[in-house]
């Protein structure tokens, strides 16, 4: 097995992926930080909710609502990168990678569906 | 827990502390993060984990990208390992909730004690000369890396640790992969890793954002810092005073759990 580098253009997709999901979720995290004192609400006890019902909290502006679509947006950076890993390999015509992160990918799939139960 | 400036700015802090001397010792945060939430702030063990995994995905993402760039990172390898790491990590998070805490601490401690000693050795062993640039290397024994794989993505998932203590040496030392390669390439296979053992402490409600997020932020700020802070390698003594660090706080949590426990 020869380890050949993925083509300049997946990688710095990949790193982009990697830099922007990070920042993004680190700045909306910080928002509901910032806005749970700025509102002096008392943070909820409550976590886990279901996409739908965070979703409706992120509307009201419930600030450990936005903080926990931060975290989650943070988990879910890495789930992206092996997306765009998938499809940058499927440009190279590589089908054995192709696999390989489809299969990496549907583990990820797996694990975040039992989280939505 | 009730969110207070006093929990925020100390949240930030140890991940600050945690993200700096991650990027600067290239160990990362996750071996004082959750024995700090645990002994210092009393957040369950369960809890700490999740909050620990969190941030080794917000310290591997902005190191990662760096790596990519400068073109250290085996992306095929990496993607490979992930195979057995996600799965392992999958296992290991359902693992540990069926452990007990004081359970959790002691296996805990243990890894810690074995990681601080590892970059002990390190802090006096020269960094190999590479001949090898990346590329030119044959990934030797890839079964074995599998299965090693495995076990450092379970233990990663069951203790909310990165695993770069095993992963780097088994790809240095059994697959043939120089350590610059082996060393990023760890380091871009851990979001991926953790990320799939968080979703499951997710399902558990283990992820308090009023925890995580404030730690989070902090990591993502120390890690920034360390990275622009430092661009050759750690001196011996940060290498040894943070291990001092680990060391003491596995002490701390072993003898917590096999002393009377944890209450509550």
């Amino acid at each position: 097995m020869v380890q050949a580098g993925t083509s300049n253009k997946g990688q710095s997709a990949i790193a982009a992926v990697l830099r922007y999901g990070s920042v993004f979720s680190a700045v909306v995290m910080g928002f509901g930080v910032l806005l749970a004192f700025v509102s002096g609400r008392k943070a909820p006890t409550t976590s886990h909710v279901s996409p739908a019902q965070l979703m409706i909290k992120v509307l009201q502006l419930d600030p450990m609502g936005i903080a926990e679509l931060g975290i989650f947006l943070l988990l879910l950076t890495p789930v992206l990168r092996v997306a765009v890993a998938a499809v940058g390999f499927g440009i190279e015509r590589d089908r054995k990678y192709v696999l390989i992160s489809l299969g990496v990918l549907s583990v990820l799939l797996a694990s975040i569906a039992f989280s939505l139960r | 827990m009730t969110l207070t400036w006093l929990h925020l700015v100390g949240l930030f802090c140890l991940g600050a502390v945690a993200g700096c001397t991650g990027s600067l010792t290239g160990v990362g945060g996750g071996l004082i993060i959750t024995p700090i939430l645990t002994l210092a702030l009393g957040v369950p063990i369960h809890q700490a984990i999740a909050t620990s995994l969190c941030c080794v995905i917000a310290t591997s993402s902005g190191a990662a990208a760096r790596y990519i760039e400068q073109h250290l990172v085996d992306i095929r390898l990496g993607m490979t390992l992930e195979l057995a790491t996600t799965l392992g990590a999958v296992g290991g998070s359902v693992v540990a909730g069926l452990l007990s805490r004081e359970a959790l601490a002691v296996l805990f401690a243990a890894i810690a004690f074995y990681a601080g000693s590892t970059m002990v050795r390190r802090a006096f062993i020269q960094e190999p000369a590479e001949i090898n640039t990346p590329g030119s290397y044959q990934v030797k024994r890839l079964p074995l890396g599998l299965i090693g794989s495995g076990g450092a993505g379970m233990i990663s998932g069951m203790l909310g640790v990165g695993g770069g203590v095993i992963k780097v040496p088994l790809m240095y030392l059994v697959m043939g992969v120089p350590f610059k390669t082996a060393t990023a390439t760890s380091n871009f296979m851990i979001g991926v890793t953790a990320a799939a053992s968080a979703f499951i402490y997710y399902a558990r409600g283990d992820v308090r954002p009023e925890v995580t997020a404030p730690a989070a932020i902090g990591v993502f700020v120390g890690a920034s810092l360390g990275a622009h802070l430092l661009r050759r390698t750690p001196s011996r003594w940060l290498i040894m005073a943070f291990s001092a660090i680990v060391f003491y706080f596995a002490v701390s949590l072993a003898w917590r759990a096999l002393g009377g426990g944890f209450s509550g």
